[in-house]
């Protein structure tokens, strides 16, 4: 408890110092402190120790077992003390205790010194913060300094640039100055430039003046002048003016009297119209009182022209009939014109025929027949005759045929037994050059065979030499004999070989090669007929699949397909169009003796008829009643109206002297009007009188017929 | 990398789908090229990333569900070898026109299928949509060299299956069709790499 009030103790006291730490922090002071308080530790702390070895020794063990350094110690000094001298178990006791009481001490002091060293770490890490931000402070300072410096040196240089300017507006300025002083004076010039010319100026234009002045003078004097000529000139144009006054006076004059002229000239005419007038009159007189005198002449005329008129009345009926009879003729003839071409082709049409009989009749008597039975007999056995020949002819013709048939197999037959022949001939050749062949080889080992005998023969000879005796050189000789004869047979055979084979055998290779070369040919051909061969197995397996596997599948579709349905639909359309044809055809067939149709065509056709009739019998009564009409207008009022266009008329009088004598009138929007024509030329009075005065159409034809029928009644009466 | 496989796992009856919804739009884009049913009756739809012809009409409608409703089943037990779509001139019931869909089995990815204990293929679907939109590309350039159809025509499919297939109900056995002196053109060929398809028209060459 104690200690833990002197750790208290100690902080209070370190306390102060932790805070004033910033000010200098004293080590001997803290050193002398802490030695201070180690004293009072220890002391306080052997007192603890009392108490704690007053505890019990149990502990003690536990103390030494945590603490590993002083055992150590402990260790030394207990192999160290024993040696000095043995102590008695009292002292030994004692020792014991001291040793442990010294050790416990050992161990606190050193907590303690640790607790210093810890205390003296913290110090040190408190000492180190404080340099830290010590130093942190002084860098902050110079950093501050630094920048205050570059400010400085920024304001200088700012300070400096700005003198520059300075400098450099006051050189500018004293430039302009000078410039300005000089433009000045330069403008100065200008202005006293510009007076001179100014003075000059005013004494030429003051010149100008005076001599407009003169000009105007000039022309004030010329505008005088001219104005009195222009007075001279009104004068005489009030002059001229009266003349023209007068002319005008002499103008009116003359008019008036070109007038009079003509009104002169006027009753001139008129006086030698009435002139004429009354020569017309006396000359009308003169023929009145001719035509007077003629009276008695012109009736006789007139009862004789009357007695022709009837007999022309009578011709004209004559030859009404006779035209009537004349049509009736033409009829006639045209009916029988055909007839009578006909009887004319006819005639011709006998001519030939008569002639062609004539010819088959001579023709028939040059075969001896005379009748027409006869000939048709004589035909029956020409035609029967002739059907036999063409019996025999199509017999004759299979039997040809048939012999053509054998000759064709009896040539095949032929054809077959020579190429029969022709392989004989083949295998003879063969079997010829196959003898030849044997023959030679016959010969070849004959030949061998004698050469064998000559060499047993020679063996022999040999044997029965060495049998006879051994001579030396005689089996020399001997031997030099039969070297030759082996060499000459030898020679022999070679000979043989040369002669025999050689020949052969060329020939055999050269067939061989031929041979071959053929075969190579013929092998390529097949070769390229087997490529192809292939491709169209090929192309035949691809269709052979196609239609096996045509054959594997099979095609099914659903029934009520749209193309059924469609087909169906057709049938059903083209059923029933036929059967609408069928319908309409029997509907037409019916409708050709029918009920409806005919009977409304009868009733039409009568309809028809009949209003034709009425209209026949309409135009018949209009012509008829429009005659009567006509005839009676004539009858009553003297005049034949006929109309001879579009609103024309021509009327005749009654009492006309001749069809020349008519009038025309044409019908226009006002009424009617009598248009000139030759006769109303004559009739200038009556026109006159009532067509111009009165204005009446009706009052001048009555006038005209009164005068028409007074002049005839006169002539009668005369 | 175990993603991945699932992504790109086209299983058999997958792929039979996708033959058989290419042969709806190829049957339909013909019909509709070859101007066989007026072209009001068609409805445009957008597939494989381009724009095709659909017929709206009903009665062809049903009969191209029930052809390939069957055919899927058919392709699926490997049954059908080809199907044909033939045009026919209805008047004198000539062929005047045949577009021969060849269908072959492929085996498909051998490791995964291995994996999966069935056959699969791991063909991407983007890959094999490209494809079939060349083939639609085609079909659909065709009309400027085929003949002009200038008769009534109609047209009807054939299935050209295995013999030992039954016969289901409303379907028949038909003849299998000739066209005489023909042409053949072969468009490009796509794969499922389960089914491998194979796209030819042949015509009557008109000289």
């Amino acid at each position: 408890m104690a200690k833990e009030g002197d750790m208290s103790l100690f902080n209070d006291v370190l306390e102060p110092f932790r805070r004033v730490i910033n000010t200098d922090p004293p080590k001997d002071k803290l050193s002398s402190a802490t030695k201070l308080n180690f004293s009072d530790s220890n002391q306080s702390m052997k007192e603890g120790l009392n108490n704690l070895l007053s505890l019990g020794k149990r502990k003690s063990s536990v103390c030494m077992n945590d603490v590993c350094t002083p055992e150590k110690r402990v260790r030394s000094e207990s192999s160290t003390t024993p040696a000095s001298a043995p102590p008695s178990p009292w002292e030994a006791k004692r020792l014991k205790i001291d040793l442990i009481a010294a050790k416990a001490q050992i161990t606190k002091l050193e907590s303690r010194i640790n607790h210093q060293h810890t205390i003296r770490k913290e110090m040190q890490i408190l000492f180190e913060e404080e340099k830290g931000s010590l130093v942190e402070q002084h860098k902050r300072d110079e950093r501050a300094l630094s920048d205050m410096e570059d400010r400085l040196q920024l304001i200088r240089r700012r300070e400096q640039e700005l003198k520059d300017e300075y400098n450099q507006a006051l050189k500018e300025h004293k430039d302009q100055k000078a410039n300005w002083d000089r433009e000045k004076a330069d403008l100065h010039k200008q202005i006293a430039d510009m007076k001179d010319k100014l003075l000059e100026c005013s004494v030429s234009s003051k010149d100008q003046l005076s001599e407009m002045k003169k000009d105007m003078d000039e022309l004030l004097q010329a505008l005088e002048g001219a104005q009195s000529e222009v007075e001279i000139l009104k004068g005489e144009v009030a002059k001229q003016t009266t003349r023209a006054e007068q002319c005008t006076t002499l103008r009116t004059q003359l008019e008036k009297q070109t007038f009079e002229l003509q009104s002169v000239t006027n009753k001139l005419k008129e006086l030698e119209y009435e002139r004429d007038s009354y020569k017309d009159w006396q000359q009308q007189a003169k023929t009145a009182q001719k035509r007077l005198s003629n009276m008695a002449e012109l009736e006789k005329e007139v009862n004789r022209l009357r007695s022709q008129e009837r007999s022309l009345r009578d011709a004209v009926c004559n030859k009404l009939l006779l035209e009537e009879q004349v049509h009736q003729l033409q009829s006639r003839v045209d009916v029988l014109q055909p007839v009578q071409n006909e009887l004319h082709e006819a005639k011709v049409k006998l001519a030939t025929l008569e002639s062609a009989l004539e010819e088959w009749k001579s023709a028939a008597r040059t075969h001896g027949v005379e009748s027409a039975r006869a000939l048709s007999a004589a035909l029956d056995a020409a035609l029967n005759s002739q059907l036999d020949a063409t019996a025999a002819s199509s017999q004759a013709q299979s039997q040809l045929a048939q012999l053509t048939e054998e000759v064709a197999t009896v040539k095949f037959e032929r054809d077959k037994a020579t190429g029969k022949l022709n392989d004989l001939q083949v295998v003879r050749k063969n079997q010829e050059s196959l003898i030849h062949r044997l023959q030679k080889r016959l010969l070849l080992v004959t030949r061998e065979r004698d050469s064998y005998r000559q060499q047993l023969d020679c063996y022999e000879k040999e044997l029965s030499v060495s049998l006879c005796g051994e001579a030396g050189a005689g089996g020399a000789a001997l031997l030099a004999a039969r070297v030759d004869q082996l060499e000459r047979a030898l020679q022999a055979y070679r000979d043989l070989l040369a002669l025999s084979d050689q020949p052969a055998h060329t020939a055999l290779v050269e067939t061989l090669r031929a041979e071959s070369s053929k075969w190579r040919e013929e092998a390529e051909n097949l070769k390229r007929d087997v490529a192809k061969l292939r491709a169209q197995r090929d192309t035949l397996h691809a269709n052979l699949e196609r239609i096996g596997a045509q054959s594997q599948t099979k095609v099914l579709h659903l029934t009520n397909n749209p193309a059924a349905e469609a087909q169906k639909q057709v049938q059903l359309d083209l059923e029933a169009a036929q059967e609408e044809i069928k319908r309409l055809k029997a509907s037409l067939r019916e409708g050709g003796g029918s009920l409806a149709c005919p009977e409304e065509i009868q009733q039409l056709k009568q309809q028809l008829e009949s209003s034709r009739i009425k209209l026949k019998r309409l135009k018949e009564e209009f012509t008829s009643s429009a005659q009567e009409y006509r005839d009676v207008c004539y009858m009553l009022l003297g005049y034949k109206i006929d109309r001879t266009g579009h609103k024309n008329y021509r009327i005749s009088n009654m009492y006309a002297e001749s069809s020349e004598e008519y009038l025309t009138f044409t019908l226009d929007d006002d009424g009617i009007e009598m248009v000139h024509t030759d006769y109303s030329a004559t009739l200038g009075e009556l026109v006159e009188l009532h067509l111009h005065q009165h204005r009446s159409i009706p009052l001048f034809l009555s006038a005209l017929t009164m005068e028409l029928f007074t002049r005839t009644t006169m002539q009668q009466v005369q | 990398m175990s993603q991945q496989q699932t992504k790109n796992c086209i299983t058999l009856r997958g792929s039979a789908q996708i033959i058989c919804e290419y042969l709806k739009f190829a049957i339909n884009s013909v019909l509709f090229q070859r101007g066989l049913y007026p072209p009001q009756t068609f409805k445009a739809e957008q597939q494989y990333g381009i724009t095709l012809l659909i017929s709206e009409d009903a009665q062809i409608k049903s009969f191209l569900t029930n052809l390939l409703t069957q055919s899927e089943e058919w392709i699926l037990n490997k049954k059908v070898s080809k199907l044909s779509l033939i045009i026919i001139n209805v008047a004198n019931k000539e062929v005047l026109e045949c577009w021969d869909f060849n269908v072959q089995y492929e085996e498909g990815d051998a490791a995964l299928s291995k994996e999966k204990n069935e056959t699969v293929g791991s063909k991407d679907l983007k890959k094999i949509q490209h494809e079939i939109r060349d083939v639609m590309l085609q079909v659909a350039a065709t009309i400027s060299y085929l003949p002009f159809l200038d008769c009534r025509c109609s047209f009807d499919v054939l299935v050209h299956a295995k013999t030992d297939c039954d016969i289901p109900d409303k379907w028949a056995e038909a003849k299998p069709v000739e066209i005489a002196n023909a042409q053949n053109v072969q468009l490009k060929t796509f794969s499922t790499s389960l089914h491998k398809m194979e796209t030819v028209v042949s015509y009557k060459l008109v000289d």
